[in-house]
């Protein structure tokens, strides 16, 4: 149901033009056919009251001598027509009432046609309307059997309803007939509704559609764009704004946020750059003064604590950068990267074991990778003593698999344990934990292949660490 | 014999003059200078330098601009810098730098770095960026670059090596074809990490057998030949940088 209903802006705006248009042109029509139905009825009244009252009881000459043309065979000289019906149709004086047996009696009418009638000062004594089928009519029917050329058209104009009124004047036996045909209802309207409707309809379409266009266009590119921006923060040459004033402020804005953000990346690399050369320097020259330090102990503790500083300054300056627009990723042959991780371990002395099975190649960073995966090695041996590598093909999605058997982490910590500067103990103690950006470290740079990082306890005890990369 | 005379180009004299006084208890001449333009005066005024210390980011004209300068009168130079990016590697070893060490650095590796730079440039075999450094080794369709160290399969995808593999690999690509044993290897092989070849060279051998050998039970490229080490078992040829390549 959902699909049927159209998503953009453009589509919902039409579709909902078109249901209001539908109900307007519905109400517009019941309205047009009522006053249509109101006039017709009227001029139904008006015109049986002209008959009965113009003829003044006497058929008027010329039909009296259609009648007698008739009579005499001659060809009747007029046809029946939706509009007129023929003259000698339209006026009879009889001395009973023109109700056939069954017919009803139209109550409305006969009020409306008796007001017309007393307000030309003609009040009748005795009024009868009724409404039948022209082929239904005694008066035509004869007619028609004396005309056989008739026929054919009757087979047409059978279909015409008529209206007979009679009026028996105050003092008179004889009644007076008058016929008037009642031209069709709806189906003589509807087609100019129809009409209307399409006409209305291309129009305000048109309208709304060259109207909508000039707004939906630039909202789509700015979309777009923005998209473009979300998703890799490249630096392209400004939208032009365009469109109503509204859509083209709301690009103006959008190319001012994106230049500040685009400013703000910038800064963001000088500013690690300094970061990164103002405190590496002065490290360097520590690490240099330490040699001069006498005590063996006392030498190597320091070295190590420095050493330390520059892992954990390496690693923000790694996550802050890790998002950074950069080169394309390249196909890779992630066995060979997996196993030249796990060989740094080994060179290390760490126990660590390798398994895998097919070579699978994906688009990845691949000092990124590399990172994002020693980071993991690292944290299985530093806490599990031992780290079991494997990578799997998982559908479309390479899955590099780091298990180990330490204590795992309770199921409760095992979100935080992604956010950066979490550790599993509570306590910051060097002896056993870096600076606890290790996990965000490689959560960061499987979100920058479009992959993920889950961590779960292994049944059994220990963890394990699931990197899935997109093949 | 003379003792080794460096030249530390760097800005910061809280490291320089603490470097070189390092540097000079290990028995080598150390000459300082401030800047790039401090460097140039003293290279003119003077004797040559036997291997520079140079500082990337600098006031003024920086290292790497220097550099170019230093390695157009044969100077062998050992970058320092803050960054450890990969990129800043590659375009300090494409100007033409010898070695490339990230602060902060262990004094002891430093020397190491330096006596390995000074002796390949005695033996007159610089390294891998040498005259010969940019030309591309190939080899059934697979593709070593010596600069980037990068190795590519016949599809062009990027098979990831360490660097003893990749010296490794660079060794029997100008060797192909020949017997070379364990020693010969290992010599060859033996750069400026020395401490990344003290595993036996068969280690090194099978780890990247497993990396391009398609069944490194039955190797096809690196092949044992008993009793007398390895010999790399396809034909080589080296062809120039391809432009964006």
């Amino acid at each position: 149901m959902t699909r049927l209903v159209p998503r953009s802006l453009l589509g919902q705006v039409m579709l909902a033009l078109a249901a209001a248009l539908l109900v307007a042109q519905g109400v517009a029509a019941a309205l047009l056919y009522r006053a249509a139905d109101q006039r017709r009825e009227i001029a139904i009244v008006n015109a049986a009251a002209v008959q009965l009252i113009g003829q003044g009881g006497r058929p008027p000459a010329r039909e009296r001598i259609e009648r007698r043309r008739l009579a005499a065979g001659l060809p009747y000289r007029r046809e029946l027509s939706e509009q007129r019906l023929p003259r000698m149709l339209r006026f009879e004086t009889s001395a009973v009432s023109p109700l056939l047996p069954g017919e009803r009696r139209d109550v409305g009418r006969e009020a409306a046609l008796r007001a017309v009638l007393s307000g030309q000062g003609e009040p009748p004594a005795e009024l009868v309307v009724t409404e039948r089928l022209a082929s239904a009519d005694p008066l035509v029917r004869a007619l028609v059997a004396r005309r056989p050329a008739l026929r054919e058209r009757m087979a047409d104009a059978g279909r015409l309803r008529i209206v007979v009124a009679g009026m028996r004047r105050e003092g008179e036996t004889r009644w007076q007939i008058a016929r008037v045909p009642r031209p069709p209802g709806l189906p003589a309207l509807l087609p100019g509704i129809v009409l209307q409707t399409v006409l209305l309809f291309a129009a305000l379409f048109g309208l709304m559609y060259l109207l909508l266009r000039r707004i939906t266009r630039p909202l789509a590119a700015l979309a777009e764009r923005t998209d473009r921006f979300a998703n890799t923060a490249a630096s392209l040459p400004p939208l032009v704004p365009s469109g109503p004033d509204d859509v083209s402020r709301l690009i103006a804005a959008h190319n001012a946020m994106e230049g500040r953000i685009g400013a703000m990346l910038d800064e963001k690399d000088v500013m690690l750059g300094a970061i990164g050369h103002d405190l590496k320097t002065p490290l360097a020259a520590l690490r240099v003064r330490v040699e001069d330090v006498a005590d063996p102990a006392a030498r190597s503790r320091t070295a190590a604590t420095i050493e330390d500083i520059a892992r954990t300054l390496d690693d923000i300056l790694a996550l802050a950068r890790v998002g950074r627009r950069d080169a394309a990723p390249e196909r890779t042959d992630l066995a060979a990267l997996v196993a030249a991780v796990a060989e740094e371990f080994e060179d290390m002395g760490a126990p660590v074991t390798l398994h895998q099975g097919e070579r699978l190649v994906a688009p990845v960073h691949v000092t990124w990778l590399k990172r994002g995966l020693r980071n993991l090695v690292e944290n299985a041996v530093r806490y599990g003593g031992t780290a079991e590598v494997t990578l799997t093909r998982e559908g479309t999605d390479a899955v590099l698999r780091v298990a180990d058997r330490g204590p795992g982490i309770p199921e409760d910590r095992i979100a935080a344990m992604l956010e950066p500067f979490a550790r599993g103990e509570a306590s910051r103690n060097r002896e056993t934990g870096g600076a606890g950006l290790g996990l965000a470290l490689a959560r960061a740079v499987a979100d920058k292949h479009g992959g993920g990082l889950a961590l779960a306890n292994r049944p059994g005890g220990g963890l394990i660490a699931e990197l899935r990369i997109p093949l | 014999m003379p003792p080794t005379r460096l030249l530390i180009v760097d800005d910061e004299a809280s490291l320089r003059e603490p470097l070189a006084d390092y540097l000079s208890r290990q028995g080598f001449a150390v000459c300082e200078a401030r800047d790039a333009a401090a460097a140039r005066e003293q290279l003119a005024a003077g004797e040559l330098p036997d291997l520079v210390l140079l500082d990337i980011m600098m006031p003024g004209e920086d290292g790497l601009s220097l550099c170019r300068h230093l390695a157009e009168r044969g100077v062998p130079t050992i970058l320092l810098t803050a960054r450890s990016e990969p990129l800043d590697r590659i375009v300090g070893l494409e100007i033409g730098a010898d070695d490339y060490v990230a602060k902060p650095f262990e004094p002891r590796e430093l020397v190491a770095r330096i006596r390995s730079v000074l002796r390949r440039s005695e033996r007159g075999s610089p390294g891998e960026v040498a005259e010969d450094g940019d030309r591309l080794y190939e080899f059934e369709g697979w593709l070593l670059d010596p600069l980037k160290q990068r190795l590519t399969d016949p599809e062009g995808t990027l098979v990831p090596i360490s660097t003893a593999e990749f010296r490794l690999l660079v060794a029997f690509c100008d060797h192909p074809r020949q017997v070379l044993d364990r020693d010969r290897l290992l010599d060859m092989v033996q750069g400026r990490e020395a401490q990344l070849f003290d595993r036996a060279v068969d280690n090194q051998v099978s780890r990247l057998r497993r990396k391009i050998e398609a069944d490194s039970r039955n190797p096809h490229f690196i092949q044992t030949v008993r009793g007398g080490g390895y010999r790399f078992g396809c034909a080589v040829t080296r062809r120039a940088r391809r432009p964006g390549e």
